[in-house]
Parts: C-alpha cells; structure tokens; sequence
C-alpha cells in the first residue's frame, strides 16, 4: 500500500515525514472516532436540547353525561386567531432593515452636520460617538418587528370588524419566550368573525384559525355542585412527561365530579416537538406522542329529576335560597337529583366574584352533602324504629302534659328542665305522634327505649361517618358514639337528640340514605352517583369500568312489622288532614313523608334562622324514590309549609318522567335484579 | 506476466493523485451545494450566481492553471521564484494599506478586484515554497553555514510576519513547519533544527503562558482581542479569570455570556460533527446547518468538514481522510522520484503545507485545534484557496511529469 510504501523507503528524511504525516492522519481519525462514534449520543442529545422545544398537548377532556346519556359536560371548539412568527420573519427582515437605513441615514446626516460646524473631518474617535450600539440595534429590531405585527393585527382587527391592537411588552415577551410557538391573537371567535375571517383574509401572511378545546356545560347551572368545575393548569400528572418546554392550556377538576374523576376525564396529555432554528423560529412540527383522550364519565343523575328539583327549588324558594335537594333510587343507591342552591356556574370564570364571596350565601358548598344541618323532627323516625323494636306498642296512648306557661301547648319535664313542645296536650300514640310530630311522645319513648339503642341504631345507618364520595365536598355529620354517651351524658342531651336538636347533625345526603334504608327494608346503601366511565370512542373495543349499584353498607335488622307500622303513620303525615306534610303527594303516587324544623341558635344561644326538612319516599306500597328537601331560612315557618310543596314538584316529576320511559325502567329495573 | 516496456504508453501523470483530486472536487461542490443552498436567499438566486457554480469556475480555473503550469518546466518556474515571492510580498504589504487591502471580520486579508476577492496570503505559501526550495536546492554543504541557515530563516519569517499582521495566524503559524520540513527534507544539520524547533517551542510556550495566565497589564502581548479569546476557548480557560479582582456580578456574567458566545461557533461545529455520528444523516439532512445553529458564514468555507462530518458520518470522515492520505503519499512519492533536490523539495513543501492545512482545519472541527481561518483544501469554498491549492497541485504533478527515469 502506498503508506507503508513510503515508509519503507530508505529515504531517512521523506520516511520521517511520511510518519509524521501518517501520525497526524491517525490522530485526526481517532479524533473523529471519538467524536462521532463513542461521544456521538451526548451530541446527539446536545442537539436536540437546542433544536427542539417540546410542547404538551392535552388530551381531549372527558365528557360527563346523565344516566340516559345526555351530555352535562362537553368540550366545545373554541376558535381562535394566532399570529405565527415564523412566517412574518421576512417582513420582520425588511422592516428592519429599512429602519437601519433610516438610522444609518440620520447618522451621517449628523456627522455632516458636526463636520460643518467644526468645518473639518471628524477623527476617529468623534465618529465612534455616533455608531450604533447594539442595544439601540436591538431596539431598531423590536421596534420594527412591533410595527409588522401591529399591522398584520390591526388589519385582522379590520377584517373581524373588531379594533384590535398589539400590547407591546406583551408580544416582545413572546417573542423572547415563546417563539417557537404562535402568538395568540383573539381567542373564542363567534360564527361571525370566523365567517368574516374566512372570507377576507387573503391568506400566507401569518396569520392562522386555531381550535383548543374549552369547557362547556350545555344545561348551564345545571347540576354544577355535583358536576364541580375546571380551572386553568398544565402541569403533568403523574406517569407523563414532567418537563415541557411549553404548556398548551389544559384543565384541571378543582371540585365536584371533575375533580373527583379528574385523572379519568382528562387522560393523558401528550407530547409534539417543534424544530427550531438558531434564532428560535418555528421550522417543523411533529408529534413524538399522540395525546390519549380522557374518559366519560356517566353520573346516576337523571336530567329530568335533576331539572324538575332545581326548577321546583327555584319556584317556591327563589335562586338565592339556601338549600338542598336529593333524589335517591331506594334500591340501587342510586343519586338521581342532586340539587344545592344557591346555584353556582359551572365556567368558573362566569360567576360574579362578589357572589362566590358572600358570607350568608356561600354558593361554592355544596349543601347536599357538605353542610352539617340538624335533623329536627326528620329524625324521629329512627327514635320509632328504636322504640318499636324494643317493645313500644304503637297504640299505646301517651298523655301530653300541658305547659303551663302555654297551656295550649304541651311539654315534658326532663328532670328539672321543662322542654316545650308544638302540639296541644292530649292523648298521643305512635301514629299521631309522627303526624303532629310531639316532641314529648318522642322523648318520653326515646328515654323508655335507651340512648344507647338509638345510638346504636344510629350507628348502623352510619350517621356521623363519610360515605366517600366522590365530589370532595363531604361533611360526616355529627351523632354521639357510644362511648360519648356512658360519660357526662345527662337525660336532657338525650332528649334533644329524640327530637333531633343538640348533638346531631347530618346532610341531606346521609338523610337519604337512612330513608332509602327505611324504605328498602333495612339496607343501609353506599350512595352511587357515578354509574360507569367508559371510552370516549367506543370503537376502541375498552370495556367501561362500571361501579356497581345498590352495594350494600349496613343492614339494620329490624322487624318488617315495625316498618309496617311507621310506613303507616309516614303516610298518614302526607295524607291525614292533621298531617303536615299533606303538601306532597301527588295524584296516583301515596308518599310517606317526614316534615323538620331545627332551631339554628349563634354562639349566644340566640334564634337566627331555621333549618326546614322534608324527608319521604314513595310510592306507598313499593317505595323506590326517596325526597329530601332542606331549606334554610330566616322566616319562621314549618318543613310542611316551606318543603313538602318542593317535594310535590319533584314527585310530579317522577311521575311524569316514569310514564314517559316505563319500557325502559322497567328494562332496567330487571338488569338491577339480574345483578 | 511478461509485458514489454517499449509498447506501453508513458504515464505522465499521476493518476491516483488526480483521481483523488477529483473525488475532492466532485465532494466539494456537492457540499458547499448542501451548506449554501439551506440558505433560502440562497435559492432565490439564478443558477449560475450560486455558490456551489462559483466554487465549479474556481475549479476549472485552478485546474487550468495547474495544468498550464505542468506546460512549463519547474526548473524554468524556479528561476522566477524570487519575483513571485516578491511580488507576493508587495501583495501582502498592500494588503495591509487601508483603502487597498479590504477588511472583513476584522481583518485585512483580501483585495478586492472587484469580481475577485483576492487573499494573497493563499499565493504567499506557494511563492514562499518555490522560493525556499530554490534556495535550499544548493549543495548540502552550503547549508551548513549559519548564514545560509539565517537566510532560509529570514525567508519564512517575512511572509509569516507579513500575515500574522493581517492577522491570520492560522494561514502565518502552516509556513513555520512547512519551512521546517523542507530544512529538514534539504538536509540542514539536525542540530540546527533541534536548536531552532527548541526555540520556537519555547518562544511558543512562552507565549501561551502569557495568553493564558497573565492578567491584563503591561506584561501582556498585544494580540487581537478575537486570537487571545480563540485561544482561551480552545484551552477552556475562564475569561473570568481575567477579569479585574472588583468585577461586579453583572460584568463577570458578561464575560460568561461573551465566552459562551465565542465558544458558539466550535460547540456548534462539535455538535454537527458528534451528531453524525457513525452513518450520518445523508446529504441535504444535516439540520445544524440548515436550521442555521452553524453559521452561515462559515460553514461552506471554514467549517465546510462539520457539514460533511454530520451528513455523512464517520464513514464521510474516514473518506475525506483517506482521500487526503493518497494525495499526500502520493506527493510523498513524487518527492521520493523527484529529479532533483529542487523538485523534491517542492513536492516535501507543498505536501506538508496541505497537510498542515488538513490537520488545522479538521482538527479545529473537533477541538483538536484553535479556531483559525484555515480553509480545507479544495473542499471549502473560496477561490484564493482553490486556486492556491490546485496550482500547488500543478506543481506536483509537474514534478512527477519530470521525474527520474523519464
């Protein structure tokens, strides 16, 4: 070979040289071997840190529909404007460099200016006075980049027929910042502009329709406590990239169903990479990994339930009640209604700020499940079925003593206190102490019975306990263990507890759970307000994950007798003429009911307002609906008067939306027994 | 086999030099197409005003010229070395006269003709070549005098100062080993070479150390701002460290950023070459010079070997490399089968002169070497370069035209 030719040669300074040379060659290859070979992956990924900004793409959020899938949260498309630098950058080029002429221009009108006022050349270091510095050649650049996007923006403006204008630091911002990525210019268009865009925008000049998805919730305030809301938030979770070099605007559930089912909702974001140059322009796009859209979530709400109590609340209360609503399947468990006023919008951003703050209204709790209200007279029910399991005899006639502060109104002494009750004095027995509700009935049997019965009944329909829910907004109520009862316990906390007063407290959600449970005979149920998640694209072949119904928590193990029997005196409550809750009932459908008044006193022991209950099922003879209606209020009034005609709206509903969909119910009422 | 001599035609050139040639040319408009033509303003011009047609006419001009120059004996061509050296000399000192020599990046290296941006410097070498083996051609023992040995010297270091004055170190710092070699190949004393290389190294050292270490003051060698900052990139030495002992943050971080910046061109040039890798990316995919992160300046002309590195890989190197290698055995050769002492002399020159143009400027792609404004051998683009190079490559095969034996 010709190398080793001439090293052979006996020619001593040409074969040194030879060497040398052969040396170098070798050096020069090791060298590359080095770099391009044994380094060439940390180059690799050097050039890709500096040619490549990764972008995070959300997924398409997650629908979240009723029980007969209609849609309560939807992502709708929301066009807007961008701006796209790159494609300005020759434009940007020629504006700028005509402004360097110009000051270039200016510049050597000033030295002429100088020299003939000094009438001589200007020497070196006088000119050097006049050059540009870079930061004023930075300025040139901004300034004539401004100029270029400020008309493209204002003649956009004139194409939408909308004044538009440049915020300056805004976009030079951007342009440090964010330029591998379009400037974002008029966000969520109407029809029209996006018409009139269409039609004059002549196209190739930067300037670019994009689509983002926003969040939309067709039936407005629908539904919202339970459905929660989204806010603005781009970080990753969990299992995705944690590290982007830009953010496209994803959501984040902050309460509610969105929150709660977040993780399902929003799926998994994916990731694209923009290739830049060296000054940071956009070259190409490509996407490294598609993002995977969320799930649907489907609610056991029933659009018709839901609408009919929020309308029946807002008819006999007005929007700014403070109130709850709760429509439960006594079987399944099932949350049919889940109503809490007053009404918050689900587009956050769409509620006034002053009324998300207001101290009285709070529209942010939600009162069916987060607030802690006593029970009042809703809780006698569970003081009968304590009392009857233990021997009560419903007729046995019980004598309310007259007050004698009021003599048309009955009371009991508990010891030395005197407790005042609403009734007149007279004969009392089980039936007629629920529909007048006597307080002195109750707790003259209450004490019979024994706190430690009631409690322990209590305890079965888990009063005072989570149920796990999945909306974030949960309270577990208030009810005395049986360790809180054996110590410092007197009769008097006793008897307040039989007419629920003192220390009780529950949500309209835990009341009903304890009627589903009296009126499914014993089964204290977990609440289900998610029936199943399922794919967004069915053709996906995913099975949804389905959360199964009527999932036994507890059984109360009471007599069918003594159901019976408070059935019969529930009715007679809706349907006596003494009753008070005779505002319920529907034609053809016969409601057992409950009404409630607790006193809510401050911290001084003074009155300030009333917690109203209406608490029933229906029908009659198979009940599977439960009702339970709160108010809060400052006007006096009773459970009967202020929430049973809510509930008769609620009913009259049902009864109307049974009618219209019997096949189907009946169709799944047999795929609830086949589970 | 047995052939007869007498009826086989003559070979007159060299053939396997020529054909490497060749290859380097077919590579060299192949890539200054792909480094030029990412430029979009680039493509926007008619074919025939485009770079990579220019670096064609450069080629077949110094082609012309190489091989006008195979017309006429190299003994004849010596006879006149002396005017050419000279006239490059005067070339090189109009070079620095304002208004006659023009500047660029901060030099002065060019004249500007008009259609021609003439860089003397180019012309210098090959003057400088033809002159020095000229006077290294006499008997050996003449070159035992120290005069003669000072002669040579002085020989070299006109032009080298000349240029270092323009400045251009890298095309100044090829003529001090291509002069070496050629007192070495002529057969001046060893000991005077060790004397003067011990010198050199020393005057070398020095000089770095100084670069390198010795804060600004009066001890420091006026240098331009640029060369001691190549300097210290190569050497990875904080510009910090320079900085005066109540820097404030603010300027300690313009300092870093200004490092950060100086280094950008070799960082560049390595990410190009790494991200090769082993196959490349193929021709017209490299992104480092098309998205621009190398720049546009440089790289069809000084960096042209980071665009070959990243399209083709390592596979391109060792290519380039090899291609290289046969053109300098080859010369290697020719000098081995010279005539006489003169030729052998030119083909040891040019050879090494090539060489050390191929290590600067490749080495410098990899941070084997300081960034200097070396061109690549017929691959970068630029007419002076080409021009010089094919000339020099004339004179080779002129050599061998004119060999023993024939």
């Amino acid at each position: 070979m010709l190398i080793f030719d001439e090293l052979k040669k006996n020619d001593p300074q040409l074969r040194f040289l030879a060497m040398v040379l052969a040396g170098g060659l070798l050096l020069l290859l090791a060298g590359l071997w080095w770099v391009q070979v044994v380094m060439a992956s940390k180059y690799e990924s050097h050039l890709e840190t500096q040619s490549y900004r990764t972008v995070r793409i959300p997924a398409a959020r997650g629908k979240i529909l009723d029980r007969n899938g209609r849609v309560l949260a939807q992502n709708r498309p929301r066009y807007s404007l961008s701006l796209y630098l790159d494609d300005l950058r020759l434009p940007f080029y020629l504006a700028y460099s005509n402004a360097l002429k110009s000051a270039r221009a200016e510049q050597r009108r000033q030295i002429a200016d100088r020299e003939k006022r000094l009438d001589r050349s200007l020497t070196k270091a006088e000119l050097r006075q006049f050059a540009l510095a870079p930061d004023q050649l930075k300025q040139l650049h901004d300034q004539s980049r401004f100029q270029v996007a400020d008309r493209m923006v204002k003649a956009v403006g004139q194409w939408l027929g909308q004044p538009l204008s440049l915020n300056e630091t805004q976009f030079n911002r951007h342009y440090e910042t964010r330029l591998a990525l379009p400037y974002p210019l008029v966000s969520d268009l109407n029809e029209a502009q996006i018409a009139r865009f269409e039609e004059q925008y002549p196209g190739g000049l930067g300037v670019e329709l994009d689509l983002q998805p926003a969040r939309s919730y067709p039936y407005g305030t629908t539904a919202a406590h339970l459905l929660g809301y989204v806010l603005r938030d781009d970080s990753s979770k969990e299992g995705e990239d944690a590290y982007f070099n830009y953010y496209l605007p994803d959501y984040r559930g902050q309460v509610g169903v969105e929150a709660g089912f977040d993780a399902e909702l929003r799926g998994r974001a994916g990731a694209a990479a923009v290739l830049v140059n060296n000054l940071g322009y956009r070259q190409t796009e490509n996407v490294w990994s598609p993002p995977e859209p969320g799930h649907d979530v489907v609610l056991t709400i029933d659009l018709d339930i839901q609408q009919a109590a929020e309308n029946a609340l807002a008819a006999h209360q007005g929007p700014n009640a403070r109130a709850a609503v709760i429509v439960m399947d006594v079987h399944t468990g099932d949350v049919l209604a889940l109503v809490s006023s007053p009404e918050i919008n689900p587009d956050y951003s769409a509620n006034d700020p002053a009324r998300l703050a207001d101290p009285k209204l709070r529209p942010q709790i939600n009162r069916a499940t987060y607030e802690n209200y006593m029970p009042g007279s809703i809780f006698k029910p569970i003081v009968a079925l304590a009392a009857l399991e233990n021997g009560l005899n419903p007729d046995e006639i019980y004598q309310v003593q007259p007050d004698p502060a009021e003599p048309w109104h009955g009371c009991i002494y508990v010891g030395a206190r005197k407790i005042k009750d609403t009734v007149p004095p007279g004969s009392y027995n089980l039936k007629r102490a629920i529909v007048q509700s006597s307080n002195a009935y109750f707790i003259f049997n209450g004490l019979r019975t024994g706190i430690e019965k009631i409690v322990r009944l209590g305890e079965k329909f888990h009063l005072g306990q989570r149920m796990n829910l999945p909306t974030r907004q949960e309270s577990p109520g208030i009810f005395p263990t049986e360790k809180r009862i054996r110590s410092d316990w007197r009769d008097g906390d006793s008897a307040n507890i039989f007419f629920g007063q003192g220390e009780v407290a529950v949500t309209p959600m835990q009341v009903a759970v304890v009627y589903s449970a009296i009126a499914n005979g014993g089964k204290v149920l977990w609440p289900r307000l998610v029936e199943r998640i399922e794919p967004q694209d069915p053709t996906t072949g995913e099975l949804p994950t389905i959360f199964p119904s009527g999932v036994v928590r507890d059984t109360l193990g009471l007599r069918p007798r003594s159901y019976k029997i408070l059935y019969e005196a529930m009715l007679a409550e809706t349907e006596d003429p003494e009753g008070t809750g005779h505002a319920a009932p529907v034609p053809g459908l016969r409601v057992c009911g409950k009404t409630g008044t607790a006193q809510v006193k401050d911290e001084h022991g003074q009155l300030t307002r009333w917690n109203y209950w209406f608490a029933s099922f229906a029908p009659y003879e198979n009940p599977r609906y439960v009702v339970v209606v709160m108010v809060e209020s400052e006007n006096r009034g009773s459970g009967g008067i202020v929430c049973a005609p809510i509930a008769h709206d609620i009913y009259e509903a049902i009864v109307k939306s049974e009618r219209a969909d019997v096949p189907a119910l009946a169709e799944q009422r047999r795929g609830v027994t086949a589970n | 086999m047995i052939t007869n001599p007498l009826n086989e035609p003559q070979v007159k050139v060299d053939r396997l030099q020529l054909v490497a040639l060749g290859i380097l040319m077919i590579l060299g408009t192949l890539f200054v197409y792909s480094a030029t033509m990412a430029n979009a303003s680039e493509t926007l011009k008619p074919w025939y005003s485009q770079t990579w047609f220019h670096q064609i006419i450069w080629y077949l001009l110094g082609l012309s010229a190489g091989a006008a120059l195979c017309l006429v004996e190299y003994h004849a061509l010596a006879r006149w070395s002396f005017v050419v050296y000279w006239a490059t000399i005067f070339c090189l000192v109009a070079v620095l006269i304002p208004h006659v020599g023009s500047m660029r990046f901060g030099a002065r290296r060019w004249i500007d003709l008009g259609f021609f941006q003439f860089q003397p410097s180019e012309f210098a070498k090959l003057a400088f070549i033809l002159a020095m083996a000229n006077f290294l051609s006499r008997p050996t023992d003449e070159l035992r005098q120290p005069a003669n040995f000072w002669k040579g010297i002085g020989l070299m270091l006109l032009p080298f100062l000349l240029i270092l004055k323009e400045p251009d170190l890298g095309s100044a710092l090829v003529l001090l080993p291509t002069g070496l070699v050629m007192m070495f190949v002529a057969g001046t004393p060893g000991a005077y070479l060790l004397k003067l290389v011990g010198g050199v190294g020393l005057l070398a050292a020095l000089f770095l150390v100084d670069v390198l270490f010795v804060p600004p003051g009066r001890w420091q060698i006026s240098m331009q701002p640029y060369q001691r900052d190549r300097l210290l990139v190569f050497f990875g030495r904080d510009y910090t460290h320079f900085a005066s002992p109540n820097a404030t943050p603010a300027e300690l971080q313009r300092l870093r950023q200004r490092q950060l910046d100086d280094e950008y061109n070799v960082r560049q040039a390595l990410i190009s070459v790494g991200s090769g890798g082993l196959a490349g990316k193929g021709w017209r995919q490299g992104t480092q010079n098309a998205l621009g992160y190398l720049p546009r300046a440089v790289a069809h002309n000084d960096f042209i070997f980071s665009v070959i590195a990243e399209e083709e890989g390592f596979v391109g190197s060792v290519m380039v490399i090899t291609l290289y290698a046969v053109v300098l055995f080859t010369g290697l050769r020719i000098a081995g089968q010279a005539r006489d002492r003169l030729g052998r002399l030119v083909a040891a020159g040019v050879v090494t002169l090539l060489f050390c143009h191929v290590f600067i400027n490749i080495g410098m792609n990899i941070r084997l070497m300081p960034v200097t404004g070396v061109p690549l051998p017929l691959l970068s683009y630029g007419g002076s370069s080409v021009l010089g190079s094919l000339i020099a490559m004339g004179l080779m095969q002129n050599i061998y035209i004119h060999r023993k034996g024939y």
